[in-house]
């Protein structure tokens, strides 16, 4: 079972260092932080929409397009009721929805959504291996990468181990579809018990295993070849930096707010 | 790290939070509360597609909670990753960050509190059995869910995506609610549990408190001039060993003293529990390092005492393969699996650049057999191709000894054959293997055989020395060569070791073997009138990924009574089939009668098939046996006195009687398969599938399982058995499906398939040795007696 979102190609985003994707993905974090205008924001959403086909990633985009759908609606429909606004849009059971709040509601979806979609094209062009030795490079500690990629790699075998058990709490009558809150929480232990008992019986042989295999926590470790930052690198960085250099004197210039 | 500092100290949060970071156990154990935590959270995060914790309640956050109380800090940093990594599955972004520290917070903030309120403390352990603990538990559980919410809720006004009183409510109480409803109950279960696994953080907070690990006092040093003696002469050198771990009964070695030349091929032999595994973790010091006791002896590998320097660096020097090998794949390729070995070995490697790694990549998969697969992802290979993963990882460091746990345990007959073959060759490049395992006829051209019982060597020799002494094999629990056994009483001086030498026996001594009877080989499937049949599959197929069909228009029906074996490679589609039969798996075509009813209307059928799952720790939850086993009566909606009844007979019939009050978790591998199949029978299921029961089992084990089922086949079951193991379908079951590739390629009585080797091979299958050894002569035999019965003397 292969749960990540990585595609093994060759594009110009993957080439890039992961220490160059990283602060990319930062830009365009702050680049959606700048803005509130919903056009503005449509305008990022596009640009790393285009990043998404340039990294042969769409496909990973359409895995969650609902997600993105749905978070646009829920914020167009639950900021109007936080922001007020002077311009009346329209009147449902005597609550004015403010045009303010919409446009609002807008512009926070598309935040989020040009967030979320600058997340993926991270995730589809960097392995974890890659994302663990760029963040260590970038200052964070290494047993924290290590322990982060180590849990991933577990990922699908644990959900692997969830379906297992769920088909074996099944094949000894449990009703897993039953509806209700309470019906939910009293089915929840026999699924979740094995799950988490299983897992922790293999702790110490976990542990055993990457002692022997030379992984020692605490220890240095030694990158075989240690990535060098490209030409390519240095541009993009550039351009990152050139646009939120631009946003930042546009927004202090009163552009890109409602 | 300093537990004698209060609980609100920075200096304590500090040390104990890097703490986690030196101490391998504690690193793993935080990257498993993440992985648990990410893969309950990953159905909410892109499943269901809400605002968190606004519309779906979410149980998994009863995770960090629990496993904080439990594992302290370590908890802290699982419940952290494991929400960034629930975001890695498409929600990464600023507000990552602060899911990172609210849900941090949320793991360490129980752990900081529980015993320190003051007087609202009980004073006790972390589990709920008292209104003070309950009073307790709430209080902190009220705290940790505020720090929490109000983290992400602030954090995400902050970004300016939601507002702070939309979310923080939501969160709060979804928290709140969830660990006092599910904590309570999952505290209860698992606190004995991590104890006894000595898991529970305060124990091992002790322990690190009382100082770094050292050298055991009992490990005593050699004079100098023994140390270059063995240095030179020999690969391994074990002086008089006894260990005991810590909070163990006896010791699970005792005065063992071996020496292993360079280049030897040994295998070590015994029953599960004779101390296998344990010998083989004092070869790279996880005994008495990593596994802590009462240690007395000196171990030596290659002129380095393994007490003297850490587990981890003994790397280079001891390449170490677990019977459990996926526990040792960590990387998302082949070839970042290779790498992350070599760079854990520090810098010691000789690579010019990239290319020449490559080209070391290139050789390394070559000489284990996978060419080209540099760029897979390990667990998109097969069992074996992973196996051998696992062993080109331990190779890439080049160490002069490997030691293999079982590896041959989960292997089917190619994988098997294949790795016999990697062994061979590793052998011959004089690299000393040493490997513990149940069966020594695979291992026919070891070097030698080293037998323990209880603990002690008790034996060693050649392997066909022990094959040649089936009482004495099974003195010891090792599997006996059914060969040997039919030469037994026919005059043979030695006992043959391989079918050939079976052949040159034969000829010697002038025996040869006759068909028995039709009647004697028929007898047990002749009938006065056909059975009813109890299941039914017409031109069924199943997928898990759309277009790759697990099984492709199957027919083939079941009667009652049978006692029949679905018999194929790994993934040929036995494990689909069998759970189709009792309605786990919809088919994607076709039709699946029980008892003339549709499983596609039924949905599962528990109480007319049985099916108990070859790991039966996916299935045990409960404190007791008793309450184990009741589950599945409890289900088909028995009252308790019925409950009990059935607990009882189910019991009786898998030989626990006696074991009510146990805890399931205490047993060995063999009784938990035991009780997993009690919990089924207590369903009192017409018709019982059994997958892989003999996985892992020792002989004797393996045996008595198979009695059992046997047992119940006559006590009028219908049952099912899926499995590779050729010797288990030959002495058990009367009928055999035969499959690959999703298909059935054969269906008969089993003798009948047994007849046409070339029908097995190409299932990628291996006739038992006693089969093909009566082939010979034109019969197909399947049992020893059948053998001893059809003997002619000239």
């Amino acid at each position: 079972m292969n749960l990540s979102l990585y595609v093994d190609a060759q594009t110009w985003v993957h080439r890039l260092d992961g220490r160059t994707k990283i602060l990319c993905l930062l830009g365009l974090f702050a680049l959606s932080l700048l803005f509130s205008d919903p056009v503005y924001l449509s305008g990022l959403c596009a640009g790393v929409l285009a990043l998404v086909i340039r990294a042969q990633s769409l496909h990973n985009l359409k895995k969650i397009w609902v997600l993105l759908a749905l978070l646009f609606v829920y914020s167009v429909v639950l900021w109007p009721f936080f922001v007020e606004g002077a311009t009346p849009l329209f009147t449902i059971g005597g609550l004015t929805v403010m045009q303010e709040g919409v446009l609002h509601g807008m512009g926070m979806g598309l935040r989020l959504n040009a967030m979320l979609i600058s997340g993926i094209v991270l995730l589809s062009t960097t392995s974890i291996e890659e994302l663990g030795e760029a963040s260590n490079r970038l200052g964070v500690p290494r047993p924290l990468g290590f322990s982060l990629s180590l849990a991933f790699r577990w990922v699908p075998n644990l959900l692997g181990s969830i379906g297992a058990v769920i088909q074996a709490q099944r094949s000894r009558g449990l009703d897993v579809q039953s509806k209700g809150v309470f019906g939910k929480i009293r089915r929840y232990p026999p699924l979740i018990v094995p799950l988490i008992g299983h897992t922790l019986r293999q702790t110490n042989l976990l542990a055993m295993a990457l002692e022997s295999k030379g992984f020692g926590a605490g220890q240095v470790r030694h990158p075989l070849f240690v990535s060098k930052m490209h030409g390519s690198d240095y541009a993009a960085l550039a351009v990152i930096a050139a646009l939120v250099m631009g946003g930042l004197w546009m927004r202090l210039n009163g552009y890109g707010t409602i | 790290m300093n537990n004698s500092l209060p609980c609100w100290s920075p200096r304590r949060w500090y040390g104990e939070l890097r703490h986690v970071w030196r101490d391998t156990r504690l690193l793993v154990l935080s990257a498993q509360i993440a992985a648990i935590y990410a893969s309950v959270l990953i159905p909410f995060k892109v499943g269901i597609p809400i605002i968190p914790g606004f519309v779906e309640l979410r149980p998994a956050n009863v995770i960090p909670i629990v496993s904080s109380l439990l594992f302290g800090p370590a908890a802290a940093w699982g419940a952290g990753i494991g929400n960034v990594i629930g975001d890695c599955f498409g929600t990464l972004g600023p507000a990552s960050l602060f899911g990172f520290l609210g849900n941090f917070l949320y793991g360490y903030v129980p752990y900081l509190l529980w015993g320190n309120l003051g007087w609202l403390s009980s004073g006790r352990e972390p589990v709920v059995r008292s209104w003070r603990q309950g009073m307790e538990y709430v209080i902190v559980i009220a705290c940790a869910s505020m720090v929490c919410a109000a983290t992400i809720g602030w954090g995400v006004e902050l970004l300016g995506l939601l507002p702070f009183w939309l979310l923080f409510p939501a969160i709060f109480l979804n928290n709140l609610v969830m660990a006092t409803l599910l904590g309570p109950p999952l505290l209860l279960f698992l606190y004995p549990r991590v104890k006894q696994w000595n898991l529970y953080y305060r124990d091992l907070a002790f322990e690190a408190a009382a100082g770094p690990r050292q050298d055991p006092a009992g490990d005593r040093l050699l004079p100098a001039s023994s140390q270059s003696a063995v240095a030179e002469s020999v690969a391994v050198s074990i002086q008089d060993v006894t260990f005991r771990p810590i909070h163990a009964e006896r010791s699970v070695l005792k005065h063992v003293s071996l020496v292993v030349p360079r280049g030897e091929l040994v295998v070590l032999m015994g029953r599960s529990g004779s101390g296998k595994s344990s010998l083989c973790y004092v070869l790279n010091g996880l005994v008495p390092r990593f596994i802590q006791g009462e240690w007395t002896g000196t171990v030596m590998v290659h002129g380095q005492r393994t007490t003297q320097i850490p587990v981890w660096q003994q790397a280079n020097c001891v390449g170490m393969v677990f019977q459990d090998f996926e526990t040792q794949l960590v990387s998302t390729n082949v070839e970042a699996e290779l790498r992350c070995a070599l760079e854990a070995q520090g810098g010691t490697h000789d690579f010019t650049g990239e290319e020449s790694f490559h080209e070391h990549v290139r050789r390394l998969l070559d000489l284990v057999g996978l060419p080209g697969l540099e760029r897979r992802d390990p667990f998109s290979l097969s069992g074996g191709q992973r196996q051998r993963l696992v062993v080109a990882s331990v190779l890439v460091r080049e160490p002069p000894v490997i030691v293999m746990d079982q590896p041959l345990t989960d292997l089917d007959p190619a994988g098997r054959q294949q790795f016999l073959r990697l062994l061979a060759e590793l052998n011959a490049k004089g690299i000393t293997i040493i490997i513990a395992g149940h069966g020594v006829d695979d291992l026919v051209e070891a070097d030698r055989v080293c037998v323990l019982d209880a603990g002690e060597l008790v034996w060693q020799g050649t392997p066909r020395e022990l094959l040649g002494q089936p009482d004495l094999a099974g003195r010891y629990g090792v599997t006996p060569y059914p060969l040997a056994e039919c030469f037994r009483g026919r005059g043979a001086g030695n006992l043959p070791a391989t079918v050939e030498e079976a052949w040159q026996l034969a000829d010697t001594l002038g025996l040869s073997l006759v068909a028995p009877q039709s009647s004697e080989q028929t007898s047990n499937v002749a009938r006065s009138e056909p059975p009813a049949t109890v299941l039914e599959l017409s031109n069924v197929s199943a997928h898990y990924q759309p277009g790759v069909p697990a099984l492709s228009r199957v027919s083939v029906s079941f009667q009652a009574g049978e006692f029949v074996a679905i018999l194929g490679q790994n993934g040929s589609g036995k494990s689909t089939l069998a759970k189709l039969c009792n309605g786990l798996l919809s088919p994607s075509e076709g039709r699946v009668l029980v008892l003339g009813s549709d499983t596609q209307q039924t949905g599962v059928l528990s109480s007319l098939v049985g099916y108990v799952f070859q790991n039966p720790d996916h299935q045990i939850f409960a404190e007791t046996v008793r309450k184990e086993v009741a589950f599945g009566a409890e289900n088909a909606g028995c009252s308790p006195h019925q409950c009990d009844v059935r607990v009882t007979e189910a019991l009786q019939a898998v030989g626990l009687t006696g074991a009510e009050e146990l805890d399931p978790f205490s047993l060995t591998k063999g009784e938990r398969q035991r009780v997993a199949v009690a919990s089924i029978l207590a369903a009192k299921p017409r018709i019982l599938i059994v997958d892989e029961p003999t996985t892992g089992l020792d002989a004797e084990e393996s045996a008595r399982m198979m009695n059992m089922m046997r047992a119940l086949h006559r006590q009028g079951h219908t049952i099912i058995v899926i499995t590779h193991e050729m010797g288990i379908v030959a002495n058990y079951a009367t009928r055999c499906v035969l499959m690959r590739g999703g298909t059935i390629l054969a269906d008969g009585p089993t003798r009948d398939v047994f007849s046409d080797p070339e029908l097995i091979r190409s299932a990628a299958l291996a006739l038992p040795a006693l089969t093909r050894f009566a082939q010979r002569w034109g019969v197909t035999l399947l049992t020893v007696e059948e053998v001893r019965k059809a003997w002619r003397t000239p």
